[in-house]
């Protein structure tokens, strides 16, 4: 159980490093701000700025 | 507990010899898909095992106390400490692209096992040491990039022709992805309204997570999910609607212009608005498909319709031609070694790296599994009757374009398919004919629609999940068309901000505009030529793409002998020449051919000659297209030869640097950041 619930923790954490949430609560903890529009947007735009400079893989 | 280890891991190398020794000699009348899966499985958890750690511990020589760059350099963005498994997803859903499920489908018409065999050993031995030592080097050097570190490692040289290889790759990989998008979708009103379904559907999600929710990312990738899903099934409306179907009924050309214009708009469009939403969404789906793929082939354990080897070893096959050795190597580049990797273990991954021992389950153990997606779509391939997926795969300049004419030849080639056959596939997953849909991905899509059908729904749900999985296949494709021309409008204006200043900034609209228009004629170039080419253009770019790829892994495996010689001198050199010589072998061998060899369906120069031997015979049905062909072949010819000399360039370049190390004419320092202690604990992850 107690492994079962290990798996299911790393796989939505998996999800949210993908969706990049997990990216968002560490910017918003590094720049000691709280959750709003406006702070989501200028997350994204840096991240989605630096992310879209790489190919991606075929 | 120590001699029980040591019994279950000599019991798993006996495994995979024996599977893998039992799949290669079998010959048996069909053979059941789980041997292969067994073979795979037993040799990837050997070689992760044995070799993998072999290399951690003592080529790498991995030290957890040292400080990684994601703690020295920690700064909340790029760089950050993450889970190791979380990470390894990461890794792998930036590897695992439409590449390991392409190749495999179409490298099929050799037989099941060369491919198989290149998949399994090219990977353990090939593609997971390439990408574990450049993701280890790399994050000995702050997460430098492939580039970055060849211009420091060998010279400038190979620097230089790295960033020229990889603008040069992914012109053609653009080209030859938006080809199989094209094929997929021709004439299929069913497929090509769900993949416009997704225009608007992406266009929702960036809305709504700019404005209506920001930051639900999941949620919205849900939301979006389901609204794909749901015009999955509207499609089945559309295509049944006299009115509607003509509407969604596309000729390749027009399909291939679309695609051309969307590339353009995607690449100068804000990238929260259709890019990333749909990025987010067709990650998701990509492992969501990936992971039941996997269930659903060990659930219904196929047997394996196609023979061991087929005929086409020798070089005649319908589908691309040439000899099992080197195409077959060629034509399997992602699943086995990919150039591709190196710049993904060179990019985001050194950088989340939480502790050096991570290195080995990330990149040696994340290429492991991509080469399992690779068997699986092997699989997926191999257990459609031999008749269907040649109909399916042969273009309509071999076989020909009556539905007859196709089964007798087919037929002919001892793979016996009817027109009736045929005529009751297309029905039962709701497209007009299945004839001639090259590319690989339609078949793929028959076969995971058959795998999935047994696990659920039967037959009645085949239609339902074959277009699922043109939709899975084309959602990704062009995720990395939006990507890819956007990455390579960069590059570009990179370049143009040499010449001109304005052109390089990435928010003036003029310089946005051309350099997008620029990126997007080159590869629509190409994507045209495809459409247009009667051999389905397949053929000539699936090979250039996949030389062009093998020759990006020479280029990283040159950088990894560097640093191996430069560590250790000559004792461990092996583990990444071996590979290098064998890329080397084939590209060389491959390239050459496609250049010189006289069969006109191989060598580009031969078609030339040809064509033109044909105008100059006498008049010809449509002489501006003959005149295209000619150029277009040339053109290829071109192409496929300067990439051939970058490489020979960086090749003697790296030559060059070798023989310095050895006479100690050359520094032998490595470019390594200096040692940091880590004081990162494992409880922080």
């Amino acid at each position: 159980m107690k492994d079962w619930r290990r798996f299911c923790k790393l796989v939505v954490g998996l999800l949210r490093e993908l969706a990049d949430e997990n990216a968002y609560v560490r910017y918003l903890k590094a720049h000691g701000r709280e959750p709003s529009g406006e702070e989501w947007r200028r997350f994204s735009d840096e991240r989605l700025r630096r992310k879209y400079t790489r190919a991606k893989c075929c | 507990m120590r001699l029980l280890r040591h019994i279950f891991w000599l019991a798993i190398a006996v495994a995979a010899a024996v599977c893998l020794g039992g799949v290669a000699l079998y010959r048996g009348e069909h053979i059941n898909s789980i041997w292969l899966v067994l073979a795979a499985a037993c040799t990837y958890a050997t070689a992760y095992r044995f070799y993998g750690k072999w290399l951690a511990t003592r080529v790498a020589v991995l030290d957890d106390r040292r400080a990684t760059p994601a703690e020295r350099l920690r700064n909340g963005h790029d760089y950050e400490p993450t889970n190791k498994w979380i990470l390894f997803g990461h890794h792998f859903a930036a590897i695992a692209g439409p590449g390991p499920l392409v190749g495999p489908v179409l490298a099929a018409q050799f037989g099941y096992l060369p491919g198989t065999l290149w998949i399994v050993i090219g990977a353990v031995l090939g593609g997971a040491v390439q990408d574990f030592i450049l993701l280890f080097a790399s994050m000995r050097r702050d997460g430098k990039s492939l580039g970055q570190m060849a211009r420091e490692e060998i010279g400038k040289l190979g620097g230089f022709a790295a960033l020229v290889t990889v603008l040069l790759i992914m012109v053609i990989m653009l080209a030859v992805m938006a080809l199989v998008v094209v094929n997929a979708l021709r004439g299929s009103p069913w497929g090509t309204f769900t993949i416009a379904a997704t225009m608007p559907i992406a266009l929702f999600m960036g809305l709504y997570l700019r404005y209506w929710r920001p930051g639900k990312v999941l949620e919205c990738s849900l939301i979006g999910f389901l609204l794909v899903a749901t015009a999955i099934f509207a499609g089945r409306t559309v295509a049944e609607s006299a009115t509607l179907a003509p509407w969604f009924t596309l000729s390749g050309m027009t399909l291939a212009l679309a695609i051309v214009v969307y590339g353009f708009f995607a690449s100068a469009l804000p990238v929260w608005l259709l890019l990333a939403p749909r990025d987010y969404l067709s990650t998701f789906v990509k492992l969501g498909v990936v992971t039941m793929l996997a269930a659903g082939v060990l659930f219904v354990r196929p047997e394996l319709q196609l023979p061991a080897f087929t005929r086409f070893t020798d070089g005649t096959g319908p589908i691309f031609a040439g000899k099992i050795f080197p195409f077959c190597f060629i034509t399997i580049a992602c699943g086995a070694v990919s150039g591709f990797h190196s710049l993904i273990a060179s990019g985001t991954t050194p950088k989340m790296i939480a502790k050096e021992s991570h290195a080995r389950p990330v990149g040696y153990g994340a290429m492991l599994l991509e080469s399992f997606v690779a068997l699986m779509a092997m699989i997926a391939a191999s257990s459609m009757s031999p008749g269907v997926y040649f109909a399916v795969n042969s273009p309509a300049g071999v076989v020909g374009t009556a539905p007859a004419a196709a089964v007798a030849t087919i037929s002919g080639w001892g793979f016996p398919v009817s027109v009736a056959d045929m005529t009751t596939l297309a029905r039962d997953v709701g497209e007009r004919s299945l004839f001639s849909r090259t590319g690989g991905a339609p078949s793929l899509a028959l076969g995971m629609a058959h795998i999935f059908a047994r696990t659920g729904g039967g037959r009645a749900l085949l239609g339902f999940w074959y277009h699922f999985a043109i939709m899975f296949e084309a959602l990704f494709i062009l995720t990395i068309i939006d990507a890819g021309t956007r990455v390579g409008r960069f590059l570009l204006q990179d370049l143009l901000g040499q010449v001109s200043k304005p052109l390089g900034r990435t928010s003036w609209m003029p310089g946005v505009i051309l350099s997008s228009g620029l990126i997007v004629s080159a590869w629509g170039y190409f994507l045209v030529q495809g459409v247009r080419d009667p051999l389905g253009g397949i053929n000539s770019l699936w090979p250039l793409f996949g030389i062009a790829n093998q020759l990006l892994a020479a280029i990283a495996l040159c950088l990894a002998t560097t640093i191996l010689l430069k560590t250790h001198g000559l004792k461990y050199v092996w583990i990444t020449c071996l590979p290098l010589v064998w890329l080397v072998t084939v590209t060389f061998t491959a390239g050459g051919q496609k250049l010189f060899s006289r069969a006109p369906a191989i060598g580009f120069w031969a078609q030339a000659g040809k064509l033109s031997a044909a105008l100059r015979a006498g008049p010809v049905a449509d002489a501006a297209s003959t005149r295209t062909l000619i150029f277009n072949a040339r053109l290829d010819a071109v192409l496929c030869g300067a990439l051939l000399s970058l490489v020979a360039a960086i090749l003697l370049d790296s030559l060059r640097a070798w023989t310095g190390i050895l006479r100690h004419t050359r520094k032998t320092a490595l470019s390594e950041a200096p040692f940091v202690a880590s004081q990162l604990r494992a409880g922080e992850l």
